[in-house]
């Protein structure tokens, strides 16, 4: 008994404290976004997003309030279901005892994902899932940078409407083909009630599997159909074969409007190539876009990874930097602090500035209100070499010089 | 009208290449009574390996065909001798060597996320002479290169047919997937008939493979839709069967196709797994399978 007063005590006690200092001297984020399966490639900039920010916020001395406290970013793969990012969640929460969440890029696992989230208390930050659905259901947890997909898909139509009347052209049907999950549908849904009200006649209305092998049958009832406008959602996968095959099976319309996800993947535009030129994609953020910091933040993602920055990555960068101010704001990292100062805090300029407005400022449902959107059309690059993404809307943010062209050529 | 027609035989394009990728995993099935996971996978390798051909020579994407193959057909080869194998003999006694599958199962996440480290998540296309080129019929468009790979595909399947039927080789592979102990008896080596078999399943894979790249894409888990389809295909024509392969392909491929013309294309599936439940209802062994017992 000598021995274990002697011995044993002081070992668990100094086991404690050891325990305590390490809790005090990282954050620990837990990230669950698709690393492998159809959406990898996003998932994967998402990754290296975040781990640049971590690096700038690490080397530029930590969170200060917590005495220089570095940030550790755990990563699980959610393979993009919703399953596995629940029982990620499960895991993240109660084996790694994170301190926040962020993730998961695909609406249909945020969904539930963020449910654990809000079952244990623990913040949850949605840099990308646009379902409207995800911050409407009360929870106290969640914090959305992105718009939600009801905004989305009012500016795709509002858009269609200036286009109409800037460049005098009638549009009368408009088409949808989006994938089946839970983002695609949640758009397919706006895109119905807008096109009642705006007098479109819709003449296809077609979800499909985004793991497919084959999108010829859905080309060719969309060719079929004969629409004026065609409205897609899709991954990038999916994205890549919809648009090949359309080009390939000479599908004319006047315009393709797209929904940013797949369709802003830069290794999309590598696959497609010219058979994505015209296509106009709703977005969050363009690498055009006249912002402080902009340029040199992009050069250096695209020196670090080889890409240049989108939407996606910059709301996943983003986040990053919104969780440390939160964090230094609170001066702890206790959960339901921390979820207290989300709800209260604006997080303005920095580096948060690189998002095309000013603030990140949530609303008491945690959709951050200040989000904002434009349209780009997809063009052939000077050197014609590669494609370019050129912002055309709102006419005010138009790059200089440029005129959308709208209704495409007949292929 | 003209829509169905034209969804019609797109669906049989399409559906013999499916084929083309069971052909493989029938064939390694029929003969060692193993279920290759790894399929999709080995799809993949040939995708990749077809795809830095082209991009790296420029060439003509068929002429790749002579160079992938041969390297698909070493790379079961030796997968199966050196991994496979050793598994195998430690299970020779088993009835189902269901560890083998727990292996090949290995060698799928192995391969795949390889492809992941050295190649990335990126989604990659090569630009080849006949990508987007198309034959136009009366307000009808085919893709070329889908046309010249169902070409392709009924060739390989004739020649696959011929090659079991009536080469000294062929027959030897038969004997072994009728019976391994009487073969064994008549001097066939099992190891080796098993280490061709999976080196032929893999070399259709890589024909598979080079009839894709021209208008397909290649990413990591590119294996993955391909094997669903396969594993359904083949059950639907009968295992280990090579015509009940090629038949079961187009039939998948014309219920996507044509299926998707008066539905919503998410319930194609639905109908393709319908289809797939009723032929096991009535014919269990698949529509071309030989009643045997494995």
């Amino acid at each position: 008994m000598k021995l274990f007063k002697n011995l044993i005590v002081p070992m668990v006690a100094l086991a404690m404290t050891v325990g305590t200092v390490q809790a005090a001297e990282t954050v620990k984020i837990g990230n669950i976004i698709p690393l492998s399966g159809p959406s990898a490639s996003v998932g994967i900039q998402g990754k290296q997003a975040r781990e640049m920010a971590l690096e700038e916020i690490n080397n530029a001395g930590g969170i200060m309030s917590l005495g220089g406290a570095k940030l550790e970013l755990l990563f699980s793969d959610s393979k993009s279901d919703p399953t596995t990012g629940v029982t990620e969640a499960e895991r993240m929460i109660n084996s790694e005892k994170v301190h926040m969440l962020t993730g998961c890029w695909n609406s249909a696992v945020t969904y539930p994902t963020t449910q654990v989230a809000e079952r244990y208390g623990i913040p949850f930050i949605v840099p990308v899932s646009v379902r409207d659905t995800i911050t409407e259901r009360g929870f106290k947890n969640v914090f959305r940078i992105a718009a939600k997909d009801g905004w989305w898909a009012k500016d795709q139509f509002q858009f269609l409407k200036d286009m109409q009347q800037e460049f005098g052209v009638e549009v009368k049907k408009v088409a949808f083909v989006y994938e089946n999950g839970d983002w695609g549908t949640g758009f397919a849904e706006k895109w119905k009630t807008l096109a009642e009200q705006a007098g479109y006649e819709v003449v296809l209305d077609e979800p499909y599997p985004s793991t497919t092998s084959d999108l010829t049958p859905v080309v060719i009832k969309l060719k079929r159909a004969k629409p004026d406008v065609v409205f897609m959602t899709s991954n990038a996968a999916d994205a890549i074969l919809l648009t090949n095959t359309m080009a390939e099976m000479r599908v004319n319309v006047k315009a393709i409007i797209s929904s940013g996800g797949g369709h802003a993947d830069p290794s999309f535009l590598k696959a497609a190539g010219k058979n994505a030129e015209y296509l106009f994609d709703i977005v969050e953020w363009e690498t055009d876009l006249n912002r402080p910091g902009l340029k040199e933040t992009n050069d250096k993602y695209k020196k670090l990874y080889g890409n240049n920055m989108n939407g996606e990555s910059v709301d996943a960068y983003a986040a990053m930097y919104v969780i440390k101010e939160a964090l230094e704001q609170t001066g702890s990292t206790d959960p339901a602090a921390l979820r207290k100062t989300l709800s209260e805090i604006k997080v303005c300029g920095g580096m948060v500035g690189l998002l095309a407005y000013d603030c990140v400022d949530f609303d008491e449902t945690g959709q951050n209100k200040n989000a904002s959107l434009v349209i780009v059309q997809t063009r052939t690059n000077s050197k014609g070499d590669g494609m370019d993404r050129i912002t055309v809307w709102p006419k005010n943010v138009r790059r200089a010089g440029y005129t959308p062209v709208f209704p495409q050529p007949k292929k | 009208m003209l829509g169905i027609i034209e969804a019609l035989i797109n669906g049989v394009l399409m559906g013999s290449i499916y084929g083309l990728t069971a052909v493989g995993l029938t064939l390694i099935f029929g003969v060692m009574k193993v279920i290759n996971f790894a399929h999709g996978s080995i799809l993949m390798v040939g995708m990749f390996s077809a795809y830095w051909f082209v991009k790296l020579t420029g060439l003509n994407p068929y002429l790749a065909i002579p160079v992938v193959v041969p390297f698909l057909f070493y790379f079961g080869y030796f997968m199966q001798s050196w991994i496979i194998r050793p598994i195998f003999e430690a299970e020779k006694d088993v009835r189902e060597p269901i560890t083998v599958i727990i292996v090949t199962t290995g060698i799928w996440y192995v391969l795949d996320n390889l492809s992941l480290l050295f190649f990335g998540a990126e989604y990659r296309v090569v630009k080849t002479s006949v990508t987007g080129k198309i034959f136009e019929f009366y307000d009808m468009y085919f893709l070329l290169p889908k046309i010249i790979g169902a070409g392709i595909t009924i060739l390989c399947a004739i020649y696959l047919y011929w090659f079991l039927k009536h080469s000294k080789m062929g027959k030897a592979i038969r004997a072994t997937s009728l019976d391994r102990e009487a073969a064994s008896l008549m001097g066939i080596k099992q190891s080796k008939i098993y280490n061709i078999a999976f080196g032929m399943g893999c070399a259709c894979c890589g024909m598979a493979a080079c009839v894709l790249i021209p208008f397909y894409y290649v990413y990591p888990t590119v294996g993955v839709p391909f094997d669903i389809k396969a594993f359904i295909i083949v059950v639907l024509g009968g295992l280990g069967s090579i015509p009940g392969a090629i038949i079961g392909g187009i039939i998948v491929g014309i219920i996507e196709n044509v299926g998707a013309q008066f539905m919503a294309s998410t319930w194609t599936e639905l109908l393709l797994y319908g289809v797939f439940l009723f032929v096991l209802l009535v014919k269990p062994s698949g529509l071309f399978g030989m009643k045997q017992d494995f």
